[in-house]
C-alpha cells in the first residue's frame, strides 16, 4: 500500500497512481486540443472561402451588386457537387445570390451580428457546417453565409478527431504501462545502495564489533546517515576495547598479588588459620576469574563459519572433571550420542559452559552418585545430578549474577551459571532447569542445528536475547 | 624420584612473587634459576639445558609468547609450563598453540603448580623411565614384572599392557578407545566389552593383591586409576 513504511512500495504506489491520472487526463487534453484546432481550422476555411466570394462581388450601376463567380468556381459550389454552399444576404436579410436552389438563404435564422457567426444544420441527412461573415462592398454591407458538408469524403480532419479515442487515444495506455514498468525499474536501480546497505545491517549482530557498512558509492542523501552509523561503531568499538583493555589490565594487577598471598599462604605450617586463608584466597581468586570470564564474555561472538563437536566437547569435559568427581567418591558418565553432533559453536566457550554445568553437578550430587552428560543428536547436551534439586521458584534466579541458593556457601561464587547463560545466549542456545527421574536436577541446552543458523542467518533480524531459563 | 635432581627456569618479572616460588620450589627439590626478562631468560636457555621452564606470559621487554615461539623455532624441547595473569580463554589457546606444555593462571595453589611440573617432567621421561611407581606398585616395563609392596609376578601380557597405560596416567582419564588400541591393535576389530573383560581381571588382581590402587571406570569415555582411599 502507499502508505506502506517501505520506500519502494510508496514510491511504486504514487507513480501508479500519477501514471493512471496522465493515462485519463492526456488523452482527453488532446481530444479537447485536437477538437478545437479542427474548429479553428474549419473556421478559417470558411472565413477565407467568404472573403473569396466577397471579392467577386461588386457594385452595379443601379446601386446594386454585381456578382460575378467564374465557371471553375460555379462548379465547386454546385448542388451535384454537393460540398460547398453559400449565399449573399444584404441587411434586411434579402438572399442577393445563392448556390441554393429556390434562391433560399443557407441559415435562413442567421441574426445577421456585425461578427463572424457559426452554425451546424441539417441538410438533405447531411450535417452542414458553416459561417456567416459581414463583409463590406463600397458602401454596402453584405452577410455572406458560406458551409460545408462534414460528411463529405474529403473532410478527413473531423473523422480524426470522431475516430481519436478509438484510434489515437488508446496508445497513452501502454506508454503509461511501459513507463511504470520502466519507473520500477529506476526506482530500484536508484534505490539500490539503500537497499543493499540495508541487506549488509541487518547480518550485523549486537557483539560484532569489527563491522563497517562501506561507505563508496553511496547517494548523497544517505551517506550521512551511513557515516553517522559508522562513526557510533567506531565508538562503541573503542568503548569496547578500552573496558577489555581495562579488564586485562585489572586481571594482572589483581592476580600478581594473589599469586603471591597464595603462594605465602601455601608456605605457611598446616594449621585452622592457614586453612581457613587458603579458603580465603581460593574464594576471592575464583571471584575474580569469573568476574574476569564474564567481562570477556560481554564482548563475546561466535563467528559464522565456526563449527564445534558437542560429543568431543562433552568426553573433553567429562574427561577433565572426571578425577575431581573421583577424588569426591562421586562417579561421572558420557551417555547418548558417541559419534559427532556439528553445531555453530565456539568449541573453547562451549567447554567452559558445560564445565561450568558439571562442575556444579559433581558439587551438588551425593557421594556414591554419577552424574551424567547426555548428548542427544539433535543438539541437546543435558547435565543430570543426583542432587537435592531446583525448587521452581528458585529455577528463574539461578542465572543472575552473584546468586547462591546458600548465602554462606563457600564453595560457589554465583556467577558459574550467569557465564553459562551468557555463553549460551552467544550460542543462540536455550538453558532450561528441570527435574530429573528419581530426583536430582537437570539442565538442558539446546542448540540451533547447523541448518537452523542458515535459516537465521538469512532473516537475523531480532538480536538474541537474554535468555530466559524455560522452565519446565 | 628423578625430580630431585631437576634443574628449571623461572622467568617471573615480579621479583616478590619469584623469590616465593624460589623457596618452594626449592623446597620441593628442584635447582631454580631465575630470569626476570625475556632476555635474560633467552641468555639462560642458550647457556644450559633445563628440565623445565615456568614462564609468566607478562614479561617486560618482550611478550612470554614471543620468547616461546622464538624457543619452539630454535627447536628447544625444554618443556614450558606458562604461567599467566590474563587466564582468558583466548589466551590458553594462544599459549599451547604457541608452544607451551601446559598452562596455569595466577593465582594457583603451589601444590598444583609442583604436581604439574612433576606430570610434565615425568611425560618428558616416559620414554626412558622403566620402572613406574604408584601407591604400592611399581612396573618394570622392559621385564613386564609388577611388584606389588614387595611381591613380584608376572601378569598375563594384556593384563599387564593395560596396568601400564593406566599407571602411566595415574589420576588421568585413559580414554577407552586408546586401551583398546593399545592391547589390541588398531587393526583387529574387538568387541564393545573386550576391553571390559580385561579391566574387570586387572581389579580383581589388584583387588586380590591389596595394591592400594583402583580402576574407576568414566562410562562413556574411559578408565581412571586411582589410590584407593
Amino acid at each position: 500500500m502507499w502508505w506502506s513504511p517501505s520506500i519502494l512500495t510508496r514510491l511504486m504506489w504514487l507513480n501508479g497512481l500519477a501514471l493512471c491520472a496522465v493515462a485519463l487526463l492526456m488523452p482527453l487534453a488532446l481530444y479537447s486540443l485536437l477538437g478545437s484546432a479542427a474548429d479553428d481550422l474549419h473556421h478559417r476555411a470558411l472565413k477565407e472561402t467568404a472573403s473569396e466570394i466577397a471579392h467577386y462581388l461588386s457594385p452595379g450601376s443601379d446601386g446594386g451588386l454585381l456578382f460575378d463567380l467564374p465557371d471553375e468556381m460555379r462548379e465547386l459550389y454546385s448542388h451535384s457537387y454537393g460540398r460547398y454552399a453559400y449565399a449573399i444576404l444584404d441587411r434586411s436579410g434579402r438572399v442577393l445570390f445563392t448556390s441554393e436552389a429556390n434562391n433560399a438563404a443557407i441559415s435562413p435564422g442567421d441574426k445577421l451580428q456585425p461578427t463572424p457567426a457559426y452554425f451546424q444544420l441539417p441538410w438533405d441527412s447531411r450535417i452542414l457546417f458553416g459561417g456567416s461573415f459581414p463583409e463590406q462592398v463600397q458602401d454596402q454591407r453584405v452577410w455572406i453565409q458560406v458551409a460545408e458538408d462534414l460528411n463529405h469524403r474529403d473532410v478527413v480532419i473531423d473523422d480524426i478527431v470522431a475516430d481519436f479515442f478509438q484510434r489515437v487515444g488508446w496508445i497513452t495506455l501502454p506508454f503509461m504501462a511501459v513507463l511504470l514498468v520502466v519507473n520500477a525499474a529506476i526506482f530500484l536501480y536508484a534505490l539500490k545502495p539503500v537497499l543493499n546497505l540495508s541487506k549488509i545491517a541487518r547480518t550485523i549482530r549486537p557483539t560484532q564489533l569489527d563491522f563497517r557498512l562501506p561507505t563508496d558509492r553511496l547517494p548523497r542523501e544517505i551517506a550521512p546517515l551511513v557515516t553517522a552509523m559508522n562513526n557510533a561503531l567506531n565508538r562503541l568499538e573503542q568503548g569496547f576495547n578500552n573496558q577489555r583493555e581495562f579488564v586485562a589490565d585489572v586481571a594482572h594487577e589483581l592476580r600478581t598479588p594473589l599469586a603471591i598471598l597464595r603462594t605465602r599462604v601455601d608456605g605457611l605450617s598446616d594449621g585452622e588459620l592457614a586453612n581457613q586463608l587458603r579458603r580465603d584466597v581460593s574464594r576471592v581468586s575464583r571471584i575474580v576469574d569469573q568476574l574476569l570470564v564474564i567481562a570477556e564474555l560481554e564482548a563475546f561472538t561466535v563467528s559464522p563459519n565456526e563449527t564445534a563437536d558437542l560429543q568431543r566437547i562433552c568426553s573433553e569435559v567429562v574427561t577433565s572433571l572426571a578425577p575431581l568427581a573421583i577424588a569426591k567418591g562421586k562417579s561421572i558418565a558420557l551417555t547418548g550420542e558417541t559419534t559427532p553432533v556439528r553445531i555453530r559453536g565456539d568449541s573453547d566457550a562451549l567447554f567452559q559452559a558445560i564445565s561450568n554445568l558439571v562442575s556444579n553437578a559433581i558439587r551438588h550430587t551425593p557421594e556414591g552418585t554419577t552424574v551424567e552428560v547426555g548428548i542427544d543428536p539433535r543438539a541437546i547436551v543435558k547435565v543430570v545430578d543426583r542432587g537435592p534439586g531446583i525448587p521452581k521458584s528458585e529455577r528463574e534466579n539461578i542465572f543472575r549474577r552473584f546468586w547462591r541458593r546458600d548465602r554462606r556457601s563457600e564453595e560457589s561464587t554465583g556467577l558459574g551459571l550467569t557465564i553459562v547463560a551468557r555463553i549460551v545466549e552467544a550460542h543462540a542456545a536455550t538453558i532450561s532447569v528441570g527435574d530429573a527421574d528419581g530426583g536430582g536436577a537437570v539442565f538442558s541446552i539446546k542448540f540451533p542445528s547447523l541448518g537452523d543458523f542458515a535459516a537465521d542467518s538469512v532473516k537475523g533480524r531480532d538480536p538474541p536475547k537474554r535468555p530466559t531459563p524455560a522452565l519446565s | 624420584m628423578s625430580a630431585l635432581q631437576a634443574t628449571l627456569l623461572l622467568i617471573e618479572d615480579n621479583r616478590e612473587l619469584s623469590g616465593l616460588l624460589v623457596q618452594t620450589l626449592t623446597a620441593s627439590g628442584y635447582v631454580v634459576d631465575t630470569a626476570t626478562t625475556a632476555s635474560q631468560a633467552a641468555e639462560a636457555l642458550g647457556k644450559r639445558r633445563y628440565s623445565a621452564a615456568v614462564l609468566d606470559l607478562g614479561l617486560p621487554d618482550r611478550d612470554g609468547l614471543s620468547l616461546l615461539r622464538d624457543m619452539r623455532k630454535q627447536s628447544d624441547p625444554t618443556p614450558v609450563l606458562v604461567l599467566t595473569a590474563r587466564g582468558g580463554v583466548q589466551d590458553r589457546i594462544k599459549g599451547l598453540r604457541g608452544g607451551a606444555d601446559d598452562y596455569l593462571a595466577k593465582p594457583f595453589e603451589t601444590e598444583e603448580l609442583i604436581a604439574r611440573l612433576e606430570a610434565l617432567l615425568r611425560r618428558q621421561g616416559n620414554l626412558v623411565e622403566r620402572v613406574v611407581r604408584c601407591g604400592r606398585v611399581a612396573f618394570d616395563s622392559e621385564s613386564r614384572q609388577v611388584t606389588f609392596g614387595g611381591r613380584s609376578m608376572v601378569l598375563p601380557p594384556r593384563e599387564s599392557t593395560l596396568l601400564e597405560i593406566l599407571m602411566r596416567h595415574i589420576g588421568r582419564v585413559v580414554p577407552k578407545r586408546q586401551v583398546e588400541d593399545q592391547l589390541f591393535g588398531v587393526v583387529q576389530p574387538v568387541g564393545s566389552n573386550a576391553v571390559e573383560v580385561y579391566v574387570h581381571r586387572l581389579r580383581k588382581l589388584l583387588a586380590d593383591a591389596g595394591a592400594g590402587l583402583e580402576i574407576h571406570t568414566v562410562r562413556g569415555v574411559g578408565y581412571l586409576l586411582g589410590e584407593t582411599k
